[in-house]
C-alpha cells in the first residue's frame, strides 16, 4: 500500500492504494468516479477507457503506480457542463441502448476527434473497433462522432 | 369508451387505499380558487398521484414510474411516452422513476418476452387517459364549466374562451376528484402527438454525462465489495479451503463459503480480486469432468428419431445443423448489492425480473415479501441472463454470512463461464418438392442439450409460416450438464434457423428462386409484405460480382414480423459483409427511434452469432473467458446496415426479439448464393462448408 497523488479531472487527488491496482478500481472504488465502466478487466471493451495525458487508456490496465503526474480525465471530466460535441451529438443521434459501454466509447472519440478532427470511416474504425457494444449501437455511433466533427470547428 | 384493465383499476384502488389517501380523501387546502399558472404555484403543495404509475407535482412535473426493467430495450422511454400522450403532458416535464420490486401494486415486472409493451401499452394508456379526464373535471369545476367544453393541450386544461391552465396548478383540484370507475376514453391513433414520433431515450444525458446508475455504481455506506472463487467445472465440489494467503491481502475483510464457491469479502473490488487470487482451493472435479462440446454432441445425435416419411415420387433432400451454446455476454457482468440484517434486507440489483428477487430472497432468508426491498437499477444489458438472479442469491448469502452490506462483482471470466447459456443444439432436416416445384413435406428433428437424454419420437406443428402439407417438428433433448436459459428471441434462434436455412435448401432443389419460393408459400400477409419490401429495397435478383451472394430470410413473432437480406463475398476464405437490409413491422412503432435501434442491435447479435461467437465445453467446463475468445461483432466489421421500418397501424408489438431470428439464416443463404456450398455449422468457418 501506498499514497498516490494523481490529478483526476483537473483536481489532485490522494488515494491509498496497492501498486497494482488498475486506475479503473481506484476511479470507481476509491475516488467513487463511477463513469467508468468495468467490462472485462483484460482491455478487450473498451468500457473502461479515460484518457491519459490526452491518450486513449484502458483504466482496467493501468496501475496505479504507473500514473505519476500525468493528467487524467474520465467521462465525469471531459467537459465543464457536459456540452462537449460528442455528448450533445450522442444525445442528438440516440446512440445509447442500454449505455454501459458508451462513456468508453465517447472518451475514445474524444481522443481521435483531438489527433483527427474530420475522420473519415476508416479512422473510426481503426479507433473505435477495438470497443465493443454488446446492443450493437455501432452505426450510430459512426453517425455521432461525425455529426460532431462537424460541429467542431 | 374503454373498459379499464384490471391491472390500472388495482393501481388507481391503490393509491386511493395507501399512501394516496392524503390528498385523495380531503386533505387539500382550502384557499384554492381562481386558478391560473401564475398564482397557483406557491399556495399549492400537493402532489396528484392518481395512480401508482403517475405523479403530478404542483411544478408541473410528470413522474412516470415504470414496472420493467430497462436492458437497452427503452422501456423507460416508451412506457413514460405512453402514458404522456393520452395524459396530454408537456413531454419536457416528463421524468422518470423505476419502482422498486412490488407486483402487487405494478402487477408482474418481469422484463422478457418482448412483452413490457405488450402488456403494459392499454394499462399505461388508461392511466394517462384517467388522469387527463380528472384534471379536466377539476378545472371545468373551477371554471363552472361543462367538463366537455375543456380540451388538454401539452400540459394543459384549455378551456371556452380560451381560458388555460397548467395540470402543475391543479394538482390538489384533480386530487380531490373521484377516480374514474367507469372507464376512460382514450385517443385514436391519428390524434397521437408523441407516440409514433421518434424519441430519444429519457437517460441519454445521465448515460453520456457518466452518471446514469448500473448495478455496479451503486454505493452503500459501510458497503464492502466480493468476489467468488468457483467451481472449475460443472458439478465440481469444494474439497478444501486454505484461505491464509487470501486473509493477508491488504484490504481483505473476509473469506466465507457460499453455495457456489468461495466468497472474498474486501473494502474494494481490486482487493477482493486479489484475494481470490490467493485463495488455495481443492476441488472434486465430479463427474462432468471429461465432458467436451464433442461427447454433448454425440448425445444429441443420438437422440435423432426417425424423420417423417415423405409422400412417394416426391424429391427429398437432407441436412443437419449444429449450433454451439451461446452465452449472454451483457456489457455489465452479474452483479448484485445485498444489506442483510435480522429483520430485513435491502437489495439493489440489476435484474430482469425483480419480483421473483424479491420472493426468492423472502424465501431464502425467511422474512416476508415486505421485508425485503428489491432496488432496481440500470441494467447494462440483459438478453435474458438477468431473468435469473443467482447472483442475488449470492449476494445476499456473503451479506448475510460477512455481517455487512456486500457487493457481490463477478469478474468477466466469471460472467463468461458461469452464464445459463442458450443450448447447443443438433438438428436433422428432411424435405421434399414434387415435380412442379411445391413443397410437399418437412420434417424437423430438434435436440438441445438439455440435462437428460429424451429421444424426439413426437411429431407436433412444425411452426413455420409457410404453408406446406405433411409438415412437423419433434424435440428432444441430449445429456449436457451445461446450464441453459433464454437468450435473445430463446427458442427461435435455433428452430427458426435452421428453418430458414433448409427453406433456402428446398427452393434450391425446386429450382425456384428463394424468395419467390417463400413468398409464394406464405399465408401470413404482413410477413409477405415485410419480405416483399426487403427483396425490393436489397435490389433482390440484381447482378454481383462472382464471389458475391444476397441471402433472404424471414421471421414471424413476438407479434412483429421481420425479414433481412444480407449482400456478401466469400475471399481469401473469409467472409466478408456488405450490407445488410432489415424490413420490419410492429404494428404501430410507438417509439420509431427505438424500433430502429433494436433491428440494429438484433442484427449485430445475428452476424456475431452467424460468424463469430460460440461457447464450447472442455473438462466439464467452459473454454471462453472474455471477448477475446468469445468474440462479437466489432464496429471495423460492420457491413452497411439499413433498416426499414412498416407502419401498418394497430397494437404494437413485441421488438426486442423479432430482430434477430432471420440475419444467422440470411447470412448462411448468402454464402451458398456466393459459394455453391452450404453452412451447416455456425458460426460459419469456410473451410467447415459443404
Amino acid at each position: 500500500m501506498a499514497l498516490y497523488k494523481l490529478n483526476v479531472n483537473g483536481k489532485e487527488q490522494s488515494v491509498e492504494a496497492m501498486d497494482d491496482m488498475p486506475l479503473l478500481w481506484v476511479l470507481r472504488d476509491l475516488l467513487n468516479l463511477t463513469g467508468s465502466k468495468y467490462g472485462c478487466g483484460v482491455g478487450a471493451c473498451g468500457a473502461c477507457t479515460v484518457l491519459v495525458d490526452g491518450e486513449e487508456t484502458r483504466s482496467c490496465l493501468m496501475p496505479v503506480s504507473e500514473l505519476g503526474n500525468k493528467k487524467i480525465v474520465t467521462i465525469e471530466g471531459l467537459s465543464k457542463d457536459g456540452n462537449h460535441p460528442l455528448q450533445k451529438a450522442w444525445v442528438e443521434h440516440d446512440v445509447p441502448q442500454c449505455g454501459y459501454c458508451q462513456a468508453g466509447q465517447i472518451m475514445a472519440a474524444a481522443s481521435l476527434l483531438t489527433k483527427k478532427p474530420k475522420p473519415t470511416d476508416a479512422d473510426i474504425d481503426e479507433v473505435m473497433g477495438g470497443h465493443i457494444c454488446r446492443c450493437g449501437t455501432y452505426q450510430r455511433i459512426r453517425e455521432a462522432i461525425h455529426l460532431a466533427a462537424q460541429g467542431a470547428k | 369508451m374503454s373498459a379499464r384493465s384490471d391491472l390500472s383499476r388495482r393501481s388507481f384502488l391503490k393509491v386511493m387505499s395507501g399512501f394516496g389517501a392524503s390528498f385523495a380523501l380531503g386533505c387539500f387546502p382550502s384557499h384554492v380558487a381562481g386558478l391560473s399558472d401564475e398564482k397557483a404555484d406557491g399556495d399549492n403543495n400537493v402532489v396528484f398521484a392518481p395512480s401508482a404509475f403517475l405523479k403530478i407535482d404542483p411544478d408541473g412535473t410528470v413522474t412516470v414510474t415504470v414496472s420493467k426493467s430497462d436492458m437497452g430495450q427503452g422501456v423507460r422511454t416508451t412506457f413514460a411516452m405512453i402514458v404522456a400522450e393520452e395524459l396530454d403532458a408537456d413531454w419536457t416535464k416528463v421524468k422518470v422513476q423505476q419502482a422498486p420490486a412490488n407486483s402487487s401494486v405494478y402487477g408482474g415486472q418481469g422484463t422478457g418476452g418482448s412483452s413490457s409493451t405488450r402488456s403494459m401499452y392499454q394499462n399505461l394508456r388508461e392511466v394517462g387517459a384517467g388522469a387527463r379526464a380528472m384534471l379536466i373535471a377539476a378545472a371545468a369545476k373551477d371554471w363552472g364549466v361543462d367538463a366537455s367544453a375543456c380540451k388538454t393541450e401539452k400540459g394543459k386544461v384549455v378551456g371556452p374562451n380560451g381560458k388555460s391552465v397548467a395540470y402543475g396548478s391543479l394538482t390538489a383540484l384533480a386530487a380531490g376528484v373521484p377516480i374514474p370507475t367507469d372507464g376512460v376514453k382514450l385517443k385514436d391513433q391519428s390524434e397521437f402527438k408523441i407516440l409514433g414520433k421518434a424519441t430519444r431515450r429519457v437517460d441519454n444525458p445521465a448515460v453520456v454525462h457518466g452518471t446514469a446508475k448500473y448495478g455496479l455504481d451503486v454505493k452503500v455506506e459501510g458497503m464492502t465489495y466480493a468476489v467468488i472463487a468457483r467451481r472449475p467445472a460443472f458439478g465440481a465440489s469444494l474439497e478444501e479451503v486454505d484461505d491464509a494467503a487470501a486473509r493477508k491481502i491488504p484490504g481483505v475483510i473476509d473469506v466465507v463459503k457460499v453455495g457456489s464457491g468461495v466468497a472474498v469479502v474486501a473494502k474494494n473490488t481490486w482487493a477482493a480480486i486479489k484475494g481470490r487470487d490467493a485463495l488455495k482451493l481443492k476441488w472434486n472435479m465430479g463427474e462432468n469432468a471429461s465432458v467436451t462440446s464433442q461427447s454433448i454432441r454425440e448425445g444429441l445425435v443420438q437422440a435423432v428419431g426417425p424423420h417423417k416419411e415423405m409422400p412417394a415420387g416426391a424429391k427429398a433432400i437432407e441436412a443437419a445443423f449444429d449450433l454451439p451454446f451461446l452465452a449472454h455476454a451483457t456489457m455489465e457482468p452479474m452483479n448484485a448489492t445485498a444489506d442483510v440484517r435480522d429483520d430485513q434486507c435491502v437489495i439493489w440489483a440489476p435484474t430482469q425480473t425483480p419480483d421473483g428477487a424479491q420472493g426468492q430472497v423472502a424465501r431464502m432468508l425467511n422474512l416476508p415479501p415486505e421485508k425485503v426491498t428489491v432496488n432496481v437499477t440500470l441494467l447494462g444489458g440483459g438478453f435474458g441472463r438477468r431473468l435469473a438472479n443467482d447472483y442475488i442469491a449470492e449476494a445476499v448469502q456473503v451479506s448475510k454470512a460477512a455481517g455487512k452490506p456486500v457487493q457481490l462483482v463477478w469478474t468477466r471470466d466469471d460472467d463468461t463461464r458461469n452464464d445459463n447459456y442458450r443450448t447447443m443444439s443438433h438438428h436433422a432436416l428432411k424435405g421434399a418438392v414434387d415435380a412442379s416445384g411445391n413443397p410437399v413435406g418437412w420434417s424437423h428433428q430438434a435436440i438441445n442439450a438439455g440435462g437428460r437424454s429424451r429421444g424426439a419420437g413426437n411429431y407436433g406443428r412444425a411452426n413455420l409460416p409457410y404453408n406446406i402439407p405433411n409438415a412437423g417438428m419433434a424435440q428432444g433433448s441430449g445429456p449436457s450438464p451445461v446450464p441453459t436459459g433464454a437468450w435473445r428471441s430463446v427458442e427461435h434462434t435455433q428452430l427458426d434457423v435452421v428453418n430458414e436455412c433448409f427453406m433456402d435448401e428446398l427452393a434450391h432443389a425446386a429450382g425456384k428462386d428463394p424468395f419467390e419460393f417463400r413468398r409464394d408459400l406464405l399465408g401470413n400477409d404482413r410477413l409477405k409484405n415485410v419480405l416483399v419490401t426487403a427483396a425490393q429495397k436489397a435490389d433482390w435478383g440484381k447482378a454481383l460480382p462472382k464471389g458475391w451472394g444476397r441471402g433472404i430470410a424471414c421471421f414471424s413473432g413476438y407479434g412483429s414480423e421481420a425479414a433481412h437480406v444480407v449482400e456478401l463475398s466469400v475471399e481469401n476464405g473469409e467472409v466478408k459483409l456488405h450490407r445488410v437490409v432489415a424490413v420490419v413491422d410492429c404494428g404501430m412503432a410507438l417509439n420509431p427511434s427505438g424500433v430502429e435501434a433494436q433491428i440494429q442491435g438484433a442484427c449485430v447479435d445475428g452476424l456475431s452469432t452467424a460468424l463469430r461467437a460460440a461457447i464450447t465445453i472442455d473438462k466439464g467446463a467452459v473454454e471462453q473467458t472474455s471477448w477475446v475468445d468469445y468474440q462479437w461483432m466489432t464496429m471495423d466489421a460492420m457491413p452497411k446496415l439499413e433498416v426499414h421500418i412498416l407502419q401498418t397501424g394497430g397494437n404494437p408489438g413485441g421488438m426486442g426479439e423479432v430482430g434477430y431470428p432471420s440475419v444467422m439464416p440470411a447470412v448462411a443463404n448468402a454464402v451458398f448464393a456466393a459459394t455453391g456450398k452450404r453452412v451447416r455449422k455456425f458460426p460459419i468457418k469456410v473451410e467447415e462448408l459443404v
